[in-house]
């Protein structure tokens, strides 16, 4: 299935966020950063989840689909690129339709920017910034037996749930043993039980509400 | 416990940058256009090229202002009169585009939205498509050096196509100067003395323009032979053909000049020839490649005044994120996205009524919750 | 374009750009405050300079990026064997310091507080300050001037330190940064193994079956040591993790222990009373290789589970089966830091986990030992060398007389010349107050926001008729003296620091110090020379002084004879000792069983658990516990400089359990019996409920350490840190972070301040998420 790809484990994460100062280092980045690192058990514990673009293979890149410009470039071995600048009207389209959450926007310059599996990097033969620095091994590149020469038996998975849909990717999770015949739950959250909309109650159950209000 | 020694490790900087993983033009996702949208193409492109000819036709009053020197470039505009129309007729077939598409052009004829907001439109055209500010956020040089091209490129072009045409024509009364008159349509616009600042103004505004596209040209071939984030990506026909052309074309137009000037007509007919080959390549070429932006661009007005008017209309536009209640866009917009994202069996359309952010979360705590909680 | 929303404002204009996109999608100035159009992608002729982070005692290798010009640009990770290539966002950003605006590029000056700082020529501020020593010496005696070193300097400087105290100021008030840190585990090292070193190098971890780590956050502190965690982990070893906190690394581990601050020794002796209990001791072992078995035994009798987990507030059972784990194990191992050793008996709790390792047997064993993680760079090196109070170089003591004179040998003066030993740095602070210190040079250390008690320390220093400090960053503390040299960053000289291995390993040059910039080593020189001890202090570089430390540490324990920069490059470190340039040097110790007291036994020794020194009441019912967070560096002159750590840590905050009521994000008022402060509130679950936890990376009006107390470890000196008695009550507004000091006419660089003023918390102790930040 896979080849030479990032596996992430978020249960090897601390959270320090080298990803996030290392991807920026990474010359097709230009000084921007391109990873997200979140504390989704926010208030309970200091788990932390780092997304990288999970370069989605079936359907291919919902992220290119959407968009209008056709700015966004898949290549042969399945990297979803960000957006052509020449191309780019920063629609915000693909910020919105990407189930990972993963594009990112640049207002003021009207540009996607997401990540691009660093292809300066890859095409030199390097490892990309964020999975070389990770001092976890949470975000880990290379082919999957590599994966398990350094973590014997490790398993992973590749496809996610959003509802009745199920999104296959480039990048895989570890999983343990006993999940990996399933996807991965991609976090969509039942919004209506027997028409009763429990969106409300969803809501509050999250951690969120750090930042109060609109600012 | 020591380092081993440095070779073994892996060379940071290898020496000639190659790029192993050129991306390919096109999308290997993307279905074949289907046969309904290649004959629209094909009749869009047919029709335009039809009204073009009709439009030398009669521009060139029945071709008696024609240049037929100029025949080659002249067919080569027709040529990409059907290919820009053909092009862009399947871009705006596919869902996002075309959403957007009529998006744009319904803000457009609203005359609510002219007349809350007239001066929006010519202004978004003006820091938009004319001054291009958005660069300036992407880099002040790579602003510059475009608008060096873009005005080079808009004088060259506003020059050369009328008179390709037979649109325009300069007629002096004596037969050689120096007193000129210029005409459009046969129509007089203006007279001028060749030999004053006008007049040199008039002769030269090619020559001018191609100083400004070498500048702009050079800087950003300058840029891809040493920026290592613009080298490893670029593809030789979609990133430096581009460059070359324009650098091509510029250089031979002034040799053209330099060569009538100061070599008496030296190599001028080599060079005219030259220089034809060139423009007509580019243009041929702009349907095609990376010039297609040209067409593209602007698309993102109409994207921007769709936002902007739908924004304007009353505060409830604005759609929360369902969880976090932080704004993502308006809601017309996300209605337009989800529309889009339906039409392309995404499955996942009411995703987007939640911010990017809680979208990783929620997708961190069901991992945590139903995948796995610690290290093991 | 901020995406501040104009929804809010009706009857704002509306921009004609489109101006919303949802959080964290549309903010770029975790850029490290360079623009993007300033990026530098340009590979041509850029070279890579192989060496290591200036920030823990990890010491990752690294290269720096060099560009044509010869300035440094940025970082490429190193496949050095200590790290692998991994890096935290502290390495990451580190090359940032090299050419940053905040930098200082000419000697300050003034001649009282009261004036402004002006800019001066190096002779004069050099002239001014060595007639400033010679009037305070002359008026009241060559001891009333100071020096304080620190722990982040190449060893050779931190030689140059302690030499440069007894030859050519002939003080004995010399001391260091280290004693804020290390100085426990040094100290329990030297009583147990009679060497002050961690017994195995990082790769052991690798091979052990059953890990314990007490009082470190390893995730936040040393974030690239969580490798080995994790691989032992993949090996099948077992994770014991003893913290207050649930940390990064406690979140996962197969037992976390979270103890009541303060009450470390208590459950250790518990631990070891089960093992003993349980009949799991090495008796053997302990037969043949210590000293002092009976009367520990005899202790940890008194400490029962059932008493100590009434003192430190954990399950029973939890003792018990950590015992079990950790004496179970084929290799147990236990690493420590800060959270044993900033106590009052921050010593005794070091011994304590000793004891366990000792009585287990394992001790000296690939996969079995014990080991310290230094928390400075050269947190190892920066205490070998002699610029700790009681210490001469090669770990020599100051008291010894044999020690005496073998150093005054090797430095060619006499046996009278050579000062006594002097005091502890906190000590130091109370004889400025008691003006028994009148001047004093500092060197590499910003006290005034990393001593407790800042109210005393601020009244200390203030009370010093001459204050001279040396920094590349204007420090807090820096901007409260009279004369500041400007000097080089780790990349602009070469040297050596020894890492939590004791692994020596060689920083090189990176580029050429800007113009006004001189290296530490110049300007110590220079001074000596002023003071007329010129030919004692010949030194060009950071090579010749390294050549006389190894001759000085020859033959002791600390032996760097057999270490050349030469071989160091070769080779990408070696442990000391190692005596002679064949030997291969000493990564794991006690491997025939031998330690370094006369006998080759290991000295048990008997630890009573006392209550900490700030005593709990009605009034101050809570623990109040300090540490570092892992996008910040000690006292953050470096790091609150450097727009991607802003970013992701812009303040501090207090950590508070949900069950005293708080939101996330009110303000906090934490009092303490020293001062109070407000910080906004970060309410987890992931602390004890009668803990709270405030990070120590800022200055006052926001310091940790205006809270803390200055109570000392009477062996080690080390203030207690770790644990004080607190409250916390609502209050209005949260404290503002202020800017970090800079030289006249300048201001901080403010692309890399612009989060700095967020008055939320951040949205999990290692920081703000990236959509987090607004």
């Amino acid at each position: 299935m896979m080849g030479r790809t990032i596996f992430i484990d978020p249960g090897r994460c601390i959270g320090c966020q080298a990803c996030v100062s290392a991807c920026r280092e990474c010359d097709s980045h230009r000084g921007k950063s391109m990873i997200h690192l979140d504390y989704p058990d926010e208030g309970r514990s200091v788990a932390s989840l780092p997304t990288v673009c999970m370069h989605c293979e079936d359907p291919v890149a919902p992220c290119a689909e959407v968009c209008p410009a056709d700015a966004i470039l898949v290549t042969a071995d399945g990297v979803v690129q960000q957006a052509d600048t020449t191309r780019c009207i920063g629609c915000a389209n693909c910020v919105n339709a990407c189930p990972f959450g993963v594009p990112k926007i640049d207002l003021q310059a009207k540009l996607q920017m997401k990540c691009n599996l660093c292809y300066d990097r890859t095409a030199y033969g390097l490892a990309p910034m964020c999975a070389t620095v990770c001092p976890t091994g949470a975000l880990f590149y290379g082919t999957l037996d590599e994966l398990r020469a350094e973590r014997p038996g490790v398993q992973v998975a590749d496809s996610f749930t959003f509802g009745t849909t199920t999104v296959s990717t480039g990048v895989a999770m570890v999983v343990p043993a006993d999940k990996v015949q399933w996807p991965v739950p991609g976090g969509l959250p039942v919004v209506e039980i027997n028409g009763v909309d429990v969106s409300e109650a969803n809501a509050n159950k999250g951690g969120g509400g750090r930042r109060e209000g609109v600012r | 416990m020591t380092e081993p020694p440095q070779t073994a490790e892996p060379t940071p900087n290898p020496a000639p940058p190659r790029p192993s993983r050129p991306a390919p033009g096109g999308r290997r996702h993307r279905a074949r256009t289907p046969a309904a949208v290649r004959r629209r193409a094909a009749l869009a492109g047919a029709a335009v090229s039809a009204l073009l000819i009709l439009a030398i036709v009669l521009g060139s009053r029945l071709l008696r202002d024609f240049d037929s020197a100029l025949l080659p470039y002249a067919v080569a505009t027709v040529f990409l009169a059907f290919g820009v129309a053909h092009r862009y007729t399947v871009w705006i077939s596919a869902p996002g585009a075309r959403r957007l598409f009529r998006q744009g052009w319904r803000s457009f004829f609203s005359a609510a939205n002219f007349r809350k907001a007239p001066t929006a439109l010519p202004k978004m055209i003006a820091t938009y498509l004319g001054f291009q500010k958005f660069l300036g956020a992407r880099s002040h040089a790579r602003w510059a050096a475009h608008q060096l091209i873009f005005w080079g490129c808009l004088l060259a072009a506003a020059i050369t196509f009328p008179l390709t045409w037979g649109w325009f024509t300069f007629t002096s009364s004596t037969g050689s100067g120096p007193g000129y008159e210029m005409r459009i349509w046969g129509f007089k616009i203006i007279g001028f003395d060749a030999l004053n600042a006008v007049g040199w103004l008039m002769f030269h505004g090619l020559d001018i323009a191609a100083v400004l596209v070498i500048a702009g040209a050079s800087y950003f071939l300058w840029r891809r032979m040493k920026d290592r984030g613009a080298i490893t990506g670029q593809r030789f026909a979609y990133d430096l053909v581009p460059l070359l052309a324009l650098i091509v074309i510029s250089v031979t137009g002034l040799l053209l000049t330099f060569s009538s000037i100061f070599l008496h007509g030296g190599g001028y007919e080599f060079l005219a020839v030259l220089h034809m080959v060139s423009v007509v390549f580019t243009l041929i070429y702009i349907p095609f490649g990376k010039f297609f932006h040209i067409v593209q661009r602007p698309a993102a007005v109409g994207m921007q005044l769709f936002k902007y008017t739908s924004r304007r209309k009353d505060e409830d536009e604005i759609l929360t994120c369902r969880r976090c209640h932080e704004p993502i866009d308006t809601a017309p917009y996300v209605e337009n996205l989800q529309g889009t994202m339906r039409d392309l069996d995404l499955g996942f359309d009411q995703w987007a009524e939640y911010c990017p952010r809680c979208k990783r979360v929620l997708r961190g705590t069901a991992y945590l919750d139903h995948v796995k909680k610690g290290f093991k | 374009m901020t995406a501040t929303d104009p929804v809010t404002t009706p009857g704002r204009l509306l921009p004609l750009d489109p101006s919303l996109a949802p959080p964290g999608t549309r903010q770029f100035r975790d850029a490290g405050g360079i623009p993007a159009d300033r990026w530098h992608a340009d590979q041509n002729g850029e070279t890579l300079v192989p060496t290591h982070c200036c920030f823990c005692g990890v010491q990752c290798g690294m290269y720096l990026r060099v560009d044509h010009h010869g300035k440094v640009f940025g970082v490429e990770p190193r496949n050095h064997d200590i790290n692998r290539m991994r890096l935290c966002p502290k390495g990451i950003n580190a090359y940032q310091q090299v050419n940053h605006p905040d930098r200082l590029t000419a000697p300050l000056m003034r001649r009282g507080r009261d004036e402004e700082f002006r800019e001066v020529s190096w002779d004069e501020a050099l002239d001014h300050t060595v007639a400033e020593i010679r009037r305070i010496q002359s008026a009241y005696g060559n001891d009333a001037f100071g020096l304080l070193g620190g722990a982040s300097l190449f060893s050779e400087k931190t030689y140059l330190v302690g030499k440069f105290a007894r030859v050519a100021l002939r003080s004995r008030h010399v001391d260091y940064n280290g004693r804020l840190c290390m100085v426990s585990a040094a100290g329990a090292n030297k009583l147990a193994f009679g060497i002050d070193r961690a017994g195995n190098p990082f790769s052991d971890i690798l091979l052990t079956d059953c890990l314990l780590i007490a009082g470190s956050n390893v995730g936040e502190c040393f974030p690239v040591m969580t490798q080995y965690l994790w691989g032992a982990r993949d090996r099948g070893a077992t994770l014991i993790v003893v913290d207050p906190r649930e940390t990064a690394i406690a979140r996962t581990a197969d037992v976390h222990v979270a103890l009541k601050p303060g009450t470390d020794s208590a459950f250790f002796n518990a631990v070891l009373h089960v093992v003993v209990a349980e009949g799991l001791t090495d008796e053997a072992y302990l037969a043949a290789h210590t000293t002092g078995w009976d009367e520990v035994r005899k202790t940890v009798a008194a400490y029962p589970p059932a008493r100590s987990a009434e003192i430190c507030g954990v399950p029973e059972e939890q003792i018990v089966q950590v015992a079990r784990m950790f004496a179970d194990a084929d290799k147990a191992m236990a690493w420590h830091a800060r959270g044993v050793e900033h106590h009052s008996q921050g010593v005794e709790n070091c011994l304590t986990i000793i004891n366990l390792c000792v009585a287990t047997g394992n001790i000296g064993k690939p996969g079995a030992g014990y080991g310290t993680i230094t928390g400075q760079g050269n947190g190892q090196g920066g205490r070998e060398h002699g610029q700790k109070s009681d210490l001469l170089p090669g770990g020599r003591s100051i008291t010894n007389p044999e020690h005496r004179r073998q150093i005054c040998e090797i430095w060619g003066i006499d046996e009278t010349e050579l000062p006594p030993a002097g005091t502890s740095m906190m000590e130091m602070v109370w004889q400025m107050q008691r003006k028994e210190i009148r001047g004093l040079v500092g060197i590499c250390n910003n006290p005034f926001v990393s001593l407790p008690n800042y109210a005393t320390v601020k009244d200390g220093y203030d009370t010093l008729e001459f204050h001279a400090q040396f920094d590349f960053f204007l420090s807090e503390t820096a901007a409260n003296a009279h004369v500041v040299f400007p000097v080089t960053v780790w990349a602009e000289d070469e040297g050596v620091m020894a890492n939590a291995e004791a692994r020596v390993v060689k920083h090189n040059k990176a580029q050429e110090p800007p113009a006004g910039v001189r290296t530490d080593t110049w300007v110590l020189c220079e001074l000596a020379r002023r003071l007329g001890a010129g030919d004692k202090f010949a030194f060009p570089d950071s090579r010749s002084v390294f050549e006389e430390l190894r001759i000085a540490s020859a033959g002791t324990v600390n032996d760097y004879y057999g270490i050349t920069y030469e071989r160091l490059e070769e080779t990408g470190g070696i442990a000391w000792p190692c005596p002679s340039t064949e030997h291969p040097g000493t990564p794991r110790l006690f491997e025939d069983g031998r330690t370094y007291h006369p006998d080759g036994k290991i000295h048990l020794q008997v630890v009573e658990w006392h209550p900490p020194m700030d005593p709990y009441s009605e009034e101050y019912p809570l623990s109040l516990t300090t540490g570092r967070t892992v996008a910040h560096f000690l006292s953050g002159n470096q790091t609150r400089r450097l727009g991607a750590l802003v970013e992701q840590t812009p303040r501090p905050w207090v950590e508070v359990h949900p069950s005293h009521g708080f939101r996330n994000g009110d303000p906090v008022r934490v009092v303490t019996r020293r001062g109070s402060e407000v910080f906004p509130a970060l309410v987890t679950e992931a602390i004890r409920p009668d803990t709270v936890f405030v990070p120590y990376h800022w200055p006052v009006p926001t310091a940790a350490n205006a809270l803390t107390i200055d109570a000392l470890d009477p062996r080690s000196k080390i203030p207690e840190y770790k644990v004080c008695a607190a409250r916390i009550e609502a209050a209005d507004h949260v404290d503002e972070v202020p800017a970090p000091p800079t030289a006249p006419g300048h201001q901080a660089y403010p692309e890399t301040q612009v989060s700095r003023t967020d008055p939320l918390p951040p949205t999990s102790p290692q920081g703000r998420g990236t959509a987090e930040r607004s």
